[in-house]
């Protein structure tokens, strides 16, 4: 699964620290989100999206492989 | 997302000492048999126990149930601190408790289980006699301890490896 984490967080000019403290998860999670090494789960998702102000989908995107 | 069955992380670094400490004397039980120099004999009570060497009919002496017996209580209260103290470690909270680490312990345990099983069936194939007796003491916690040291080890990478980005 591919995402957009890190353009979304720079359009937010957030650092990877405060993305983690607005979701509540820990800065190494959102490295490991960002670098595809971790799927996130339904609800991080959802928190992501909100925060972004986007839909799920324009966030995360299906690979062939998936 | 919450995880309502791990302990509160405040018990992590007790429970470590603990765990550590008590794995350590008990090491010492086997490898410098601590037993004959320390003696905590005392009455326990037992649901089904024998009365020892040499105590009875046969070999092992007569089988006695829901008795007091006699028996050397060190090595029962470094396995009970052991176990609950391992429990504790590997089950407490993190600092930054989120999915990830839930994901990072559950990856863990799985490995933990599927490696302890492998070194059982392995022995079990290859080690005959009273030797046993000792894969069967060392059974009691080896996948506690694998599970710790496996998770630890992923924490640590987890932890440290991954570049920090701006």
């Amino acid at each position: 699964m591919k995402n957009n984490i890190k353009v979304q967080r720079a359009i937010h000019n957030l650092t990877q620290q405060d993305l983690a403290d607005r979701i509540s998860v820990s800065r190494q999670t959102i490295n490991a989100l960002e670098a595809g090494k971790y799927v996130p789960s339904t609800v991080l998702a959802l928190k992501l999206a909100k925060l972004f102000d986007k839909t799920v989908n324009e966030i995360f995107e299906l690979e062939a492989e998936d | 997302m919450k995880t309502s069955y791990l302990f509160p992380h405040r018990f992590k670094a007790v429970s470590g000492v603990v765990f550590v400490t008590a794995f350590l004397i008990l090491l010492g039980y086997f490898i410098f048999d601590f037993e004959n120099k320390f003696n905590f004999t005392t009455k326990v009570f037992t649901i089904i126990g024998d009365t020892g060497f040499g105590g009875g009919g046969s070999l092992l002496g007569d089988q006695v149930y829901f008795k007091l017996i006699e028996n050397d209580i060190a090595d029962e209260i470094l396995i009970a601190l052991i176990i609950v103290s391992g429990i504790v470690f590997g089950f407490a909270k993190e600092k930054h408790e989120d999915e990830m680490v839930a994901f990072i312990r559950l990856h863990s345990l799985a490995w933990a289980t599927i490696a302890n099983y492998s070194i059982l069936l392995f022995c079990y194939l290859f080690i005959y006699g009273f030797t046993f007796f000792n894969v069967l003491m060392a059974a009691m916690f080896s996948q506690l301890i694998i599970f710790i040291v496996l998770f630890r080890f992923k924490m640590y990478r987890f932890y440290t490896t991954l570049q920090h980005e701006e």
